[in-house]
């Protein structure tokens, strides 16, 4: 976990695998707040299944935009179309992007995606204009099962700080150093691996 | 143990074949110009023919290349924001200012040749090596920063992309030559040297791609887990036929045995070959590398 200063708000999402019943509820709610056409996806949930009969199991892993710290995305836009906030959401100036799918090809987690009626790109943000609303975001507001947790990660008696601070957590491709803001607990191995479960690529 | 993914979303990548021909087309263009400055810039006078054809195809190709790239904007007439909103970390807003000052300074260079002007044209000429060289060394540093993409995010990038715009420019050069000679002045007398000295030059750029690309290749095998896959996607995975087929051997291992081998090393048709096979090959290392790199998964 990098260290931001204290003072400033740092938005970051808990994802409680524990919880997580795998019913696309988010994906849904996601679609439906933010007018995502056919064919795209803000979030979404991987699903995996492993093992064999009897030992058998099945995995879920929703899948954002993970907010990074140091995000790639915004460092290889060449016309500033997508930037990070004081509150450390990653947003897009819908006018200003060209297009270039240059973001596309540097964000590591496929977050982002060109919508089909406008031709701009998009991406999850946390349902900024609903923050701002002082509200939660859509996902977090309809999970039925409470496995989003959503909030400041720099309040030390938020639930996010709390449960960061007493559970183990992971957070997808830390290597790549992007320093991403969307933490898991309880992640299965093979569902945060893009190659597992491909037999074309193994 | 079994793993199956149930279910899962890929975005679909709408980049890639323009890109390629973009790359490829800046390739031949910083190619040609550092050949048309041999004669002009250094001196060599054994290259002078080459010397206006050079910087015309350089102009020409680069004045085509970004129209490639506005092409592949989703939002072609907002290109202008490219200058007025520029963020100097991205590749792309090097790329922008590259893209204007080259073909300018290749038309001034161009212009003060065609006037007989030497001395200013030797200027130009030494001030565009380093703009061609950055020219095609800021696309592989396109591919290089894009971190996410295992095939592109490597140092070696730059490098292999200037070595194979080497190679690229090289042939087309050969095959300008020879249409020039044995086609449109058939008549007149002309001396092969030329063409067998571009031919060895050749040789020496293809054996150094060659070797790049080994590099590149070994330590994909032996680095990390999604390095390794990659690796193996050229080596024996869906771009194998094109890699090993195309790129290696016949865009390189065939033109090389057929400018080496006595009895084809001196004969005309047998260097158009070789440089035609070359072209496609490095037209082929470019499509790899842009559409094989983004069909590695990431979620």
């Amino acid at each position: 976990m990098k260290k931001n200063s204290i003072e400033k708000k740092r938005y970051a999402m808990v994802i409680d695998l524990r919880r997580c019943i795998g019913c696309h509820t988010c994906s849904v709610a996601c679609k439906a707040e933010n007018r995502v056409p056919l064919g795209v996806y803000r979030s979404w949930v991987k699903i995996i299944e492993k093992g064999n009969y009897p030992n058998i199991s099945r995995h879920f892993l929703p899948t954002l935009c993970n907010q990074c710290d140091h995000p790639p995305c915004v460092i290889n836009c060449p016309v500033q179309a997508t930037w990070k906030l004081e509150n450390g959401i990653i947003i897009i100036d819908e006018h200003r992007c060209i297009g270039c799918k240059y973001c596309l090809a540097s964000c590591p987690y496929n977050a982002r995606h060109i919508n089909p009626l406008i031709p701009i790109v998009q991406k999850c943000t946390f349902c900024h204009h609903r923050v701002y609303a002082g509200l939660e975001p859509a996902c977090v507001e309809a999970c039925p099962a409470r496995a989003r947790i959503f909030g400041d990660l720099n309040n030390p008696q938020g639930e996010v700080a709390k449960l960061l601070s007493k559970h183990p957590f992971q957070v997808l491709k830390h290597e790549m150093g992007t320093y991403p803001q969307v933490y898991y607990i309880g992640a299965d191995l093979d569902a945060m691996d893009p190659f597992a479960g491909r037999k074309e690529w193994m | 143990m079994d793993v199956n993914v149930i279910y899962n979303v890929e975005h679909e990548m709408h980049l890639g074949t323009l890109i390629a021909l973009y790359f490829y087309l800046t390739g031949l263009s910083a190619g040609s110009f550092i050949i048309s400055t041999f004669a002009y810039g250094f001196g060599m006078v054994k290259y002078k023919p080459l010397g206006k054809i050079g910087v015309v195809m350089a102009t020409l190709l680069l004045i085509i290349a970004p129209m490639i790239l506005l092409i592949d904007l989703a939002q072609p007439l907002r290109f202008w924001h490219l200058i007025l909103y520029l963020r100097i970390t991205s590749p792309i807003t090097w790329g922008t200012f590259l893209l204007t000052l080259y073909p300018i300074n290749c038309m001034i260079y161009g212009y003060f040749m065609f006037k007989g002007n030497l001395k200013r044209t030797k200027i130009f000429g030494l001030i565009g090596i380093p703009l061609a060289l950055m020219v095609h060394g800021y696309t592989g540093f396109i591919l290089a920063l894009g971190k996410a993409r295992v095939l592109w995010n490597t140092a070696i990038m730059p490098p292999i992309f200037l070595v194979s715009a080497m190679v690229s420019g090289l042939a087309m050069m050969i095959l300008v030559v020879i249409v020039k000679d044995y086609f449109i002045q058939r008549g007149k007398e002309h001396d092969p040297t030329l063409i067998y000295g571009l031919g060895k030059l050749l040789v020496v750029s293809i054996v150094l791609d060659l070797i790049l690309i080994g590099i590149d290749l070994t330590v994909l095998l032996t680095s990390h887990t999604e390095a390794y896959i990659a690796a193996l996607m050229l080596l024996e995975g869906s771009f194998s036929h094109l890699f090993l087929g195309v790129e290696v051997f016949l865009g390189a291992l065939v033109p090389l045995f057929l400018l080496l081998f006595p009895l084809t090393k001196r004969w005309v048709p047998g260097i158009a070959i070789a440089s035609v096979l070359t072209m496609i090959g490095i037209l082929a290392m470019r499509y790899i590398m842009v559409v094989g790199g983004l069909t590695i998964p990431l979620s």
